[in-house]
């Protein structure tokens, strides 16, 4: 028998699905709920519910949205023609906040992951290269993470693109900004050389 | 104090917010499980050492009667990404990575496993991974204890020369001759099974120069495979991917 009343226990075992959550942080998030007032607790009901309703993906580069095209599609002071790759929508966030930035995102919901199974078929690469192919985009910056899977993910596209008249760019990785070279890992050391640029 | 060993990353799964699990195979040691703290989050520590078969010197402590080690620190010796990557070389090394941690028992130390890797890893380029495959696979069924004689029928025990056809099955521990085969065997041809004598009397190094297309010894790879999928008792994630490759 649970230790919990049946609801209780419902809910604590929905918590824990939640990524980072053991089942010591789930029941204390589930009592959390309990005390809470009424009208708290709908709050949160209701806006897990309408996040499920009204948030798909934008039929143009595929960011969660709740408008169609989403905000950066169909802006006017944007260049349309110049697109960044990125694995997952919240990588958007991160490029925004340099708001250095002014072009639009193709999202690919994930990266070339063998161990995972996840193949090119997995990723929305086919409506990467009808954008190319209705020349719609001058450039392509490809900002899939410095990793393998991100690395392999990148050159699949460089060669899923190459027959088409678009540049093709890889975001630069190297030292962070206002650290120190004597603390950089021997890779991050190598890809900074290797990426250089003349002065 | 902390233990070091010369080691190669075979995988990392996420636990907890910020931590990742990392198996690793060390050469003290053999296999063992370790924890990555906040490697998730903060690269500082670990940087790019955690990738698939990055060979690093590793740094870590055990806690008395703890599964898990604590990994403190890795150097990295020869990581993957500083060469180039591409799909096809990843789905490669993913598949080295899978086997390994699929093959190896846990604490058992390795020698031969672990030369066998390092000497295969520098063969795993770009455009060209068909040839290490090959030998890798062949290399670590033996060194398992899991590759069949290939000389005889397991049937009928006759000598398997070159003048007769000769078949493989998922299902069977062994190669059979053309009476014996099972429904739906596949055949293993006759050069396959001369590169497969000749890469037992050479090193990885040996067929380097050799222009080396993806049909050559895929029937080879394909029961190789089969081998090491019937002792782990399950289908190799990575191999789906290889078998999709063109
Ligand atoms: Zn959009
Ligand atoms: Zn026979």
């Amino acid at each position: 028998m649970s230790k919990f009343a049946e609801p209780m226990a419902r809910l604590i075992d929905e918590l824990k699905k939640l990524p980072g959550i053991g089942g010591k942080t789930a029941q204390r998030l589930a009592f959390h709920i309990l005390r809470a007032s009424d009208e708290d607790a709908d709050l949160l009901a209701n806006s897990i519910r309408e996040v499920k309703a009204s948030l798909h993906l934008c039929s143009v580069c595929n960011n969660i949205t709740d408008v169609d095209p989403c905000v950066y599609c169909s802006s006017a002071t944007r260049n349309q023609r110049l697109v960044c790759v990125v694995e997952e929508p919240t990588n958007i966030a991160a490029i925004e906040k340099t708001r250095s930035f002014n072009g639009v995102y193709h999202v690919l919901h994930g990266a070339l992951s063998p161990l995972h199974g996840v193949g090119p078929e997995h990723l929305r690469l086919t409506s990467l290269s009808q954008r190319v192919d209705r020349g719609e985009i001058d450039e392509l910056i490809i900002a899939t993470n410095p990793t393998v899977e991100g690395e392999a993910t990148a050159t699949y596209i460089s060669r899923m693109l190459k027959s088409f008249p678009v540049k093709l760019t890889r975001i630069a990785t190297g030292i962070p900004a206002g650290s120190d070279i004597e603390y950089a890992d021997e890779v991050t050391m190598a890809k900074a050389i290797e990426g250089r640029r003349e002065l | 104090m902390l233990k070091q060993s010369d080691a190669i990353v075979l995988r990392t799964y996420p636990l907890r917010e910020a931590d990742l699990l990392v198996t690793l195979f060390t050469r003290e040691e053999g296999k063992i499980r370790g924890v990555a703290r906040s490697a998730k989050r903060s690269k500082r520590r670990f940087g790019g050492a955690l990738e698939p078969l990055t060979r690093v010197r590793a740094y870590y402590d055990q806690k008395q009667g703890q599964e898990l080690v604590r990994l403190d620190s890795f150097d990295v010796i020869e990581s993957p990404l500083m060469h180039d990557i591409d799909y096809e070389r990843t789905v490669a090394l993913s598949y080295v990575a899978e086997v390994l941690d699929g093959l190896l028992p846990d604490h058992d130390v390795n020698d031969a496993v672990f030369r066998l890797t390092l000497s295969v890893l520098p063969h795993l380029e770009a455009g060209s991974i068909w040839m290490p495959l090959t030998y890798f696979d062949l290399w670590m069924t033996r060194l398992m204890g899991l590759l069949p004689e290939l000389g005889a029928c397991i049937v009928c025990g006759d000598e398997l020369n070159g003048s007769g056809r000769v078949f493989f099955h998922a299902l069977a521990d062994g190669l059979m001759c053309a009476e014996h085969k099972r429904l739906a065997s596949s055949e293993m041809s006759l050069p396959s099974r001369q590169l497969a004598a000749e890469m037992f009397r050479s090193p990885v190094d040996a067929f380097a120069a050799e222009p080396w297309k993806r049909q050559r010894g895929a029937d080879l790879r394909k029961f190789l495979a089969q081998c090491i999928e019937r002792h782990i008792e399950g289908k190799l994630v990575t191999s789906i991917a290889l078998a999709k490759l063109d």
